[in-house]
């Protein structure tokens, strides 16, 4: 999860420029690309992604073999860094996209944020659930591109590589705040929870996975790992070698690999090493002098991949800034883009006439108005504060703010009334807002919302400061929609945009109500951090027992069935004692060439392109 | 001299040094770089945060940190540098490299043609002085300066990428088009020829004759898809440049230089038909450098030989002429080419990038791509900098021309093309000597708005990188460069007005 917020706002703020070009193109475009272009084709993915879970994941579109040709596609203006896309480093969504076709993995992310299955690389099953044990066995096939086996040796250097206690005491536990660690991994969660790393003899395809503690979230912990051959060979070793180390705890062994594995995959711009250095266990591979820095990385069809094969031969990653991907789509440079939605891109690809298809969506982001629960602030007091926070959610315009900001670029978006599920996973969604919700905060009432500020006794009018990152030009419309409406009710609403919002104001508790985003990764137990007593990601210091105890049933289990009741639970609560408003979820586009097919949205990170190998030219 | 370039160099470097200490503690103040993790609701946060500390040393105090980076900067004095690793992991002396090779590619050539067209139309607008193409001139000039260049990137990429590419399927003009085109043309010419009524129709009706037969002929065999000057229009072409050039410098009656220049644009012309077959098989940018190297030489040989009392002129005029037949027969082969990579390439102007993804092919296809990706961004970085270049050196110009010795000149009979040619043009230059050296080292900063427009990730587009992550190490290496550059520029700079006027050297 991450809030989107002021990434989108630092962007502003940074090419504010160049966001200025976004608005003024359409004059350019318009008088000449409008008279003979038709409508472009439009469809809506909510619909798509209706019904029943098993259709968000990948469905099965035929592809027996490979075709010649290239699809191009940008992700954003960031270079590529290197094959290692999991040091603390490298780590971007521009690394992860491009890497997620050269690593199998066991799970990815359908179209709604459901994990899915991956069995052509592999299966697992829970073998107990006290301590929760989890089998996995890698497919018999699954082999890196260099013909090596993808066995358990690759996952023990993986868990390795996230510095468990015999590599950097202390570091993951978190005991020893002065612990450095060795390998710089994105990531300590499996060393943190598998004390003993994967178990099973070496070189084999089946290992088991013990917990300390339940996990519901255990699905996304073992997914992909790097070669360890590869990284055993570069330090010096026999292949095997290291997670022979692994296993025997020598930790001087392990350590000695760190230097390769931190650094060695990360390349100089446009400078790829020998391809030997790169194997994959996805269906495409590093194409040999496919990167040329600053403008393109292609990765090319993997001959040896067991499983489905890629569609088309070449998968091209251009580096094209946000505000430029629209006419680079019309030019054909790119064939697939998912820019950043706005009314004038909307305007601009439907200016571009048949030959582009649009599709707009939702995102798993979601924008919320959150409340200061802090004792000295006016929505926090224990004694009014409920009651003000009831009178603020009936004089915010839910529905006219979707209406007017939303709407004109992805028309099915909906006021959404839930936290911890998203109004396009259509079935979850309706059983939870129908358990915890009544539908009192859908329309306007200001009467109500005057009648309750008197009610509180708190002398009017109320200041009410909301706290934004700045240079948010929606966030700002929204404010300015509730400032309007509120008003009547006795709140005199201020608009404090700053531009230290999330790194001071937010963590100090100097606002009212926040207004920003989450982004849902698909976790199950992420939300425990935001509206858990005391946790990290609890800015307005809200605090509810019942929450808390729903919270701890929940991460306590696999089973879910316990996991939707405790969600009911859980938004029930979090409606009634008004922790915020929900808003709506952020739209999104992706537009392409009509020629292609099999192009997918995704509400998920991981772009559209997560389903790249089954893009195929007609 | 030697002790003023010394103590220059001295102050210099002291200045980039405390330079650097500013700018270190201003990058390291100008945000959090932490920010997108403090937000974020990832499982690994914490463990990220940890990461990013320690790798990007935000425990240490600025004074460490500044010391650090100076001990790895410093050490570029001994040829070794160390400039550091990005957030991001990557080595900042790679990421600088690749980052200047790609400005210089971006920016030389918009620079030079930049130079050579406002210093042309600088002069022509000074000797014009208001007339209707001195206004029409500095009314563009405006115009162009002040236009923002996102948008100007947006309007070429939709017109001369998107439309064209559209247009070149065909290639066909419409009646409309060629007589407006042909229209434009006739009436800028004329303006900018000037003389009385009668000369400026004749010269008007002249070339809107001539526009909309070559452009009738071009839509007949659809030109733009297969062009070619081929040898014919090339002899007549290197004729035409062989005269201009002799006008310009001597004038025909000096017989010494008239030969020498006639002799190099013989020699031009034997040795392009010699050569041409066998560098349409292919060529490389070595063997092309050779040849242009074997053409000055031919020039000066023919200057020393031919030359005479005016060998000095007779050499630059030769060489001149040399220079300029090696790029029309550079344009004939690329434009030869242009059909062959239209095939290969439908869709022949991109609106991004610097090259095409995974192409593979001859000498001249790839140099061609090359010129492609390469014309958009160029064009715009041009029309605006054109714009100062034309003011500076009309401005210049107009007070030498108002100088006594220009009078005392045209006094004594000498013609009005010797005057400005001899006289005034040459001092006019002096004082764009300056400009053009500060521009040179302004352009190693990159234009950060155009590289973002078009998609080159050169310099400018470190900078910005760098410093919206709080990342003091890319930042710095800008500075580094750029900074060197604006000083090392700037000294030449006064050196060269030393040579060039002698008065302050005294």
């Amino acid at each position: 999860m991450k809030l989107q917020g002021t990434k989108a706002s630092l962007g502003l703020a940074l090419s504010g420029v160049l966001l200025l070009a976004a608005c003024t193109s359409p004059e350019a475009t318009d008088s000449s690309a409008a008279g003979d272009a038709s409508a472009t084709a439009t469809e809506s993915m909510s619909e798509e992604m209706a019904g029943d879970a098993g259709s968000t994941c990948l469905q099965d579109v035929g592809i027996t073999e490979t075709q010649d040709g290239e699809v191009r596609y940008t992700a954003g203006p960031v270079d590529w860094s290197g094959y290692n896309s999991i040091t603390a480093d490298t780590y971007s969504t521009y690394n992860s996209v491009i890497a997620a076709h050269m690593f199998g993995s066991f799970v990815y992310f359908g179209t709604d944020g459901t994990i899915c299955d991956n069995t052509e690389f592999g299966t697992y099953e829970v073998l107990s659930e006290d301590p929760l044990t989890v089998r996995y066995t890698i497919a018999d096939d699954a082999a890196w591109s260099d013909g090596t086996p993808v066995t358990i040796n690759d996952y023990l250097m993986d868990w390795a590589a996230q510095n468990p206690e015999f590599v950097a005491p202390g570091y993951a536990s978190g005991e020893d705040p002065e612990a450095s660690p060795v390998f710089n991994h994105v990531s300590t969660s499996l060393a943190q929870y598998v004390l003993e790393g994967p178990e099973g003899e070496l070189g084999s395809k089946e290992f088991t996975i013990t917990y300390t503690d339940p996990n519901p979230d255990y699905k996304i912990n073992v997914t992909t790992a790097l070669p360890e051959h590869v990284i055993a060979e570069q330090s010096g070793l026999e292949p095997g070698a290291l997670a022979q180390a692994v296993l025997d705890r020598d930790a001087d062994t392990v350590t000695s690999a760190a230097d390769f594995w931190n650094e060695g995959w990360i390349f100089n711009p446009g400078e790829l090493p020998d391809s030997s250095l790169m194997p994959s266990s996805g269906p495409y591979m590093v194409k040999e002098g496919g990167w040329q820095a600053g403008n393109s990385l292609t990765l090319t069809a993997n001959d040896s991949y067991w499983g489905t094969p890629a569609g088309t031969r070449d998968l091209v990653f251009r580096f094209i800034d946000e505000a430029q991907q629209v006419q680079a789509l019309g030019n054909s440079d790119v064939q697939v883009i998912q820019p950043q939605a706005t009314v004038d891109t909307v305007g601009q690809l439907e200016a571009l006439g048949s030959a582009v298809s649009m599709e707009s969506g939702s995102s798993l982001t979601w924008e919320h108005l959150d409340f200061n629960h802090r004792e000295n602030n006016v929505f926090g007091d224990p004694e009014t504060g409920l009651t003000l926070r009831e009178a603020f959610a009936y004089c915010v315009p839910r529905q006219q703010i979707v209406d007017t900001l939303i709407a004109p670029m992805a028309p099915d978006t909906v006021v959404m009334n839930a936290r911890e599920v998203f109004p396009f996973q259509t079935e979850k969604y309706e059983e939870v807002t129908s358990a915890s919700y009544d539908g009192r905060y859908d329309q306007v009432d200001i009467d109500m919302a005057t009648q309750l500020v008197e009610e509180s006794g708190v002398a009017t009018p109320i200041e009410v400061r909301i706290g934004y990152g700045a240079g948010n030009q929606r966030r700002a419309e929204t404010v300015a929609a509730i400032q309007a409406s509120c008003g009547d009710a006795g709140f005199d609403v201020i608009d404090s945009s700053s531009d230290t919002f999330f790194s001071e104001e937010l963590g100090n508790g100097d606002y009212e109500i926040a207004l920003f985003a989450w982004a849902g990764s698909g976790q199950i137990t992420s939300g425990e951090n935001i509206y858990g007593t005391n946790k990290g990601q609890n800015f307005g210091a809200y605090s509810n027992e019942t929450v808390d105890e729903a919270w701890a049933t929940l991460v306590a289990t696999l089973d879910e069935d316990v996991h939707l009741e405790q969600t009911k639970i859980i938004e029930k609560e979090l409606w009634d004692t008004l922790f915020g408003i929900p808003l709506y979820a952020h739209p999104s586009i992706v537009a392409f060439d009509s020629t292609l097919s099999n192009v997918r949205a995704t509400a998920t990170q991981d772009q559209v392109s997560w389903n790249a190998p089954q893009w195929v030219a007609e | 001299m030697l002790k003023f370039i010394a103590k220059r160099l001295g102050i210099s470097l002291a200045i980039l040094v405390l330079g650097s200490l500013l700018l270190y503690v201003l990058v390291i103040n100008s945000g959090d770089p932490l920010e997108d993790l403090r937000e974020s609701n990832d499982p690994n946060r914490e463990n990220r945060i940890r990461q990013r500390i320690e790798n990007m040393g935000l425990n240490q105090p600025w004074y460490e940190r500044y010391w650090d980076w100076l001990t790895g900067a410093s050490k570029c004095l001994v040829g070794q540098c160390d400039l550091g690793t990005a957030v991001n992991g990557q080595s900042v002396n790679a990421l600088v490299a690749t980052a200047a090779a790609s400005t210089l590619r971006l920016v030389v050539i918009a620079s030079l043609a930049a130079i050579v067209i406002g210093v042309a139309l600088g002069i022509i607008t000074a000797i014009r002085q208001y007339s209707g193409f001195d206004y029409g001139v500095t009314l563009m000039a405006f115009m162009f300066f002040s236009l923002p260049v996102f948008w100007l990137g947006v309007l070429l990429k939709h017109y001369a990428a998107i439309e064209f590419n559209n247009w070149i399927v065909d290639a066909e003009f419409s009646w409309a088009v060629i007589l407006g085109i042909a229209a434009v043309l006739a009436i800028v010419l004329q303006a900018a020829m000037g003389g009385d009524l009668k000369r400026r129709g004749i010269t008007a009706g002249a070339m809107f004759g001539g526009v909309v037969a070559i452009l009738f002929y071009f839509d007949m065999v659809t030109w733009f898809r297969h062009p070619a000057l081929g040898i014919p229009v090339y002899i007549l072409s290197v004729i035409g440049v062989a005269v201009l050039v002799i006008v310009m410098t001597s004038g025909f009656h000096n017989h010494r230089v008239r030969n020498a220049v006639a002799a190099t644009a013989v020699v031009a012309i034997i040795g392009y038909v010699a050569t041409r077959g066998f560098l349409m098989q292919g060529g490389s940018i070595l063997l092309l450098l050779l040849l242009l190297v074997v053409a000055i030489g031919v020039a000066v040989a023919a200057g020393q030989l031919l030359g005479g009392f005016s060998r000095r002129q007779a050499t630059f005029a030769s060489i001149i002429t040399s220079v300029l037949a090696s790029l029309l027969a550079m344009a004939d082969l690329l434009l030869s080419n242009w059909s062959q990579y239209l095939s290969e390439q439908p869709r022949p102007i991109p609106t991004i990038g610097s090259a095409t993804p995974n192409y593979e092919s001859t000498f001249w296809m790839m140099t061609i791509d090359a010129l492609t990706h390469l014309v958009l961004p160029t064009v715009a970085l041009m029309l605006i900098s054109v714009a100062s270049y034309t003011r500076y050196t009309r401005a210049s110009m107009l007070d030498v021309l108002n100088q006594d010795y220009i009078r005392t000149a045209r006094s004594k009979g000498i013609s009005e093309r010797k005057v400005i040619t001899r006289h005034a043009l040459r001092n006019s230059l002096i004082p764009l000597a300056t400009i053009v050296a500060f521009d040179f080292a302004g352009l190693i900063g990159g234009a950060v708005i155009t590289e973002t427009v078009f998609g080159w990730q050169g310099m400018g587009n470190l900078f910005r990188t760098g410093l919206a992550a709080v990342d003091p190490a890319p930042v710095m290496a800008f500075y580094l460069v750029t900074g060197t550059a604006a000083v090392i520029m700037n000294m030449l700079a006064d050196i060269a007005y030393a040579i060039l006027d002698p008065r302050i050297a005294r």
